[in-house]
């Protein structure tokens, strides 16, 4: 039997073809997973945002002398949400609102009393848990982001995948001086 | 929304940096969560496996990506390996199913013929088709002469072929027919029940659980509780969609927060890698295993009639899922050599003429009947089990390296893994879903898991009661299951050295004593765990006492609950806690292995060295019992054929 030349022709330029739809979408599917995993940590958030009200209020009445570390930690808040869409002045409110609430922990060790009531400990879990879910939220979408670029920059696919509008997402990185602090207590 | 980047340069405070962002990008070093939890929470029971200094140095290990890759890589076997089970069932299936389906087509063939000729052409077929059978019995009756490999290789095909359809139809309808009704059954059987928000610990697994399914990117799965006196937890469901994960309340109890988030990763870990589809279509395979032998036995039985009569009326009327786990139960049950059936069709009492003509006839039916379910017993036991149990291995071991990357933590995971080895894991219930454990349920010899029975039950509970004060209320409140949870954690207490709780202990044993002397035999006196810890001789052979006792109490129950997955396999689904160790340390988990060293493989060597030939023997002879039975089986069927092709020829004639 014989094979025409343009016969193999059309067959290889349709499995191309193909293959390139394929890579197309599978790029997309990625792309989507890291905008989702994006907006994830927005939404963890403002889960922490709603949690701090209950958390002041609860722990009030225990701590009169404390009265500081609240307003520090009901002003990071209003900050944070006032920020809006402003990312510079969201991003470091966020941070703010972090190290605040971190000295408000700090405080309630020193009040054994306060650390048995189960309601706040309650609380404390749930901001527990917030933190988590924040640093698991980035750490997800590192992880997407590192599956999206290299799927992106490995051999045949690097060839077109710019052509096509994919460009490599950025993952978090730390600020310079951050890092420093923590080499230091490792 | 902004662009990430610039995101990124300022939302990491020196917080988040502690806790992980530094990790994420370095993939390796792994911060634990739990620098950010308050004292108050860290219950700090996980200090004991990791010098802190030394917590997160790198080692000579493997990446847990590389560990997912290696590990992926068996998974395709896995699936190839069910339809090659669901084909090689299908040929013992066809020494029946084929003269069957041969017989109803001659004979509806002959009905039409009747009314409306039919071809010649379809008789000549016909004939060849019986004709295979004729070459195969000389075949198979004088070797030495060379058959026509053609003829033979068609004459299989016609004889297995009806067989391995039917076997691929049944295993995917099973499949199909028990994705549909969902966990809700299998959740009944274990007694769980929706964890508690507002108690600290419950809701702390409900955290943990929402945290690892954002760490894994899935939707959260529902979790429940079991209140058992075994520390285990297991991911269940058909797909990562309906999936549940069920904790013990123990586990619970004894693991800190990050021992809780390794154990939970693993499962969520194992549903992102798509576990519980694997596991389903396992189970599935066992399940037309068991399904196939109940239509073997039928001809026989009621009782495997009752089994069948129930698949397919839950197939038709699907009675909910409580029907779906009782159904999916009698067929993994169902796997192995039941002859009860058949010892009740040929020896019932009564020896009539009439009964021994009928036994005559159906003799070749039951020595075909025999061959079969031998060839289904072996197989499922001595190849697809323990080939099924290695390969689920690998899914262990992937879900381990997953725990890993989603907590960047794998002392966690190790550290509770370690724990759980040292405590019982068997959950009542459970026996059917034992591959879908993070530990193995089954792992009972150093433990006292014996359930007393209901007198006894409310006996206990009412000691307990009585020494907890919350008798003069309402005495009827305390059942013994809440007390069994009371009594494990007051346990804790006292061994920590909390005096109250002690006292409580002593006070219930001596309830339990003034009532009934003879049960407190078989519960062991809290002086005695005192007097053990301190190095008293009596105490410690009294303890050893008692638990032998239990021990007994125990086998027997154990014998009565024996069924499905565990007993399909001689070997079991889970790797040894000591290698998942070994692989965790790989990836930077600080395992102390010195004391774990001990003598025992050199025993186990010596065993399998004296053993092995035997055992190697014992499966040739059983090979050879197959062959034979196999042999019998394909004679009888090539009889048939034959019968039936003189049948037809004589029809044929007219």
């Amino acid at each position: 039997m014989q094979i025409s030349p343009a016969v193999i022709i059309i067959v290889v330029s349709v499995a191309l073809l193909i293959w390139i739809i394929a890579s197309f979408n599978g790029l997309v599917a990625l792309r989507n997973r890291v905008r989702n995993a994006w907006a994830e940590i927005d939404v963890q958030l403002k889960r922490r945002h709603d949690l701090i009200p209950n958390l002041v209020e609860t722990v009030r009445g225990y701590m009169q002398h404390e009265r500081s570390v609240f307003e520090n930690v009901t002003q990071a808040r209003a900050q944070a949400i006032a920020a809006g869409g402003d990312v510079l002045q969201r991003s470091a409110a966020e941070s703010m609102l972090t190290a605040t609430l971190g000295r408000l922990f700090a405080t309630v060790e020193n009040y054994p009393q306060l650390r048995a009531v189960e309601n706040v400990q309650i609380l404390q879990e749930q901001l527990t848990s917030t933190e988590n879910r924040i640093a698991f939220a980035r750490q997800f979408y590192n992880d997407e982001v590192m599956k999206y670029n290299t799927r992106q920059s490995t051999f045949p696919r690097n060839v077109f995948a710019g052509l096509l509008g994919f460009s490599p997402a950025a993952m978090f990185t730390a600020l310079d001086e951050d890092r420093a602090n923590v080499q230091v207590k490792v | 929304m902004g662009k990430p980047e610039v995101w990124a340069k300022h939302i990491c405070s020196a917080h988040d940096l502690k806790c992980r962002v530094n990790a994420v990008l370095s993939f390796y070093a792994s911060p634990s969560l739990g620098d950010f939890t308050p004292s108050v929470l860290s219950v700090s029971e996980s200090a004991q496996l990791s010098v802190a200094g030394q917590r997160y140095l790198p080692r000579d290990r493997e990446s847990f990506l590389d560990a997912q890759q290696r590990n992926r890589r068996a998974t395709w076997r896995i699936s190839v390996l069910c339809v090659v089970a669901a084909v090689v069932m299908g040929i013992p299936l066809a020494l029946i199913i084929t003269p069957l389906l041969y017989a109803v087509v001659l004979i509806s063939a002959d009905v039409i013929n009747y009314f409306s000729p039919l071809p010649q052409e379809f008789w000549q077929i016909a004939a060849e088709f019986a004709r295979f059978g004729k070459v195969g019995l000389t075949w198979i009756l004088q070797p030495k002469t060379a058959a026509d490999p053609q003829a033979l290789a068609i004459g299989l095909a016609v004889m297995l072929l009806p067989g391995i359809v039917l076997s691929i139809a049944l295993w995917l309808s099973i499949d199909v027919l028990f994705r549909r009704s969902g966990v809700g059954g299998a959740l009944l059987a274990l007694n769980a029940r929706e964890p508690n928000q507002n108690q600290l610990k419950e809701l702390q697994l409900v955290d943990v659980v929402q945290e690892m399914a954002i760490a894994a990117g899935i939707t959260s799965p529902r979790v429940m509780l079991i209140d058992s006196a075994g520390a285990n937890a297991a991911a269940i469901g058909s797909s990562a969609t309906d999936a549940r994960i069920v904790v013990s309340r123990r586990l619970l109890d004894d693991l800190s927060r990050d021992e809780l988030e390794g154990i939970l990763a693993h499962l969520i870990g194992s549903i992102g890698n798509g576990d519980l589809r694997i596991a389903f279509r396992i189970t599935a395979v066992f399940e037309t295993c068991g399904l196939l032998v109940a239509i073997v036995n039928s001809p026989f039985g009621p009782r495997s009639r009752g089994v069948l009569w129930r698949i397919i009326r839950y197939g038709f009327v699907s009675g909910g899922a409580k029907e779906a786990a009782a159904v999916a139960d009698l067929l993994a049950r169902n796997v192995g050599l039941d002859t009860d059936d058949i010892d009740q069709f040929f020896d019932s009492g009564k020896r009539s003429r009439i009964r021994s003509i009928r036994n005559f006839i159906f003799f070749p039916i039951f020595f075909t009947n025999m061959a079969m379910k031998l060839c289904l017993w072996f197989f499922s036991t001595a190849v697809l089990g323990p080939s099924v149990a290695l390969l689920w291995r690998t899914r262990q071991y992937l879900a381990d390296a997953s725990a890993v990357q989603l907590t960047r933590n794998p002392d966690g995971l190790a550290s509770a893994l370690q724990k759980l080895n040292e405590e019982p894991g068997d959950i009542p219930g459970g026996d059917w879903a034992s591959h879908l454990f993070v530990v193995s349920p089954k792992r009972s010899d150093h433990q006292i898991s014996a359930v007393p029975d209901k007198g006894h039950q409310q006996l206990l509970a009412k000691a307990w009661a009585t020494a907890s004060g919350q008798d003069s209320m309402q005495p009827a409140a305390m059942d013994f299951r809440t007390a069994q949870v009371q009594l494990a954690s007051t346990f804790r207490a006292a061994m920590a050295g909390d005096a109250q709780a002690v006292a409580r202990l002593r006070a219930a044993y001596q309830a339990v004593a003034a009532s009934d002397p003879g049960l407190a035999a078989q519960i062991p006196n809290p002086d005695d765990f005192f007097g053990a810890r301190q190095g008293d001789a009596a105490a410690i052979a009294r303890l050893r006492s008692v638990r032998g006792v239990a021990r007994d109490t125990s086998a027997r129950q154990k014998v009565e609950a024996e069924s499905s997955m565990s007993s399909v396999s001689m070997l079991g689904f889970h790797p040894s806690v000591k290698r998942r160790l070994k692989r965790l340390a790989r990836m930077g988990a600080h395992v102390d292995f010195a004391a774990q060293k001990s003598r025992a493989w050199i025993v186990v060597l010596v065993l399998s060295i004296i053993l092995s030939p035997l055992f190697l023997l014992l499966i040739a002879l059983f090979l050879f019992l197959i062959a034979i039975m196999t042999m019998a089986s394909v004679a009888f069927l090539v009889i048939w054929l034959t019968v039936i092709h003189n049948v037809f020829m004589l029809v044929g004639h007219h």
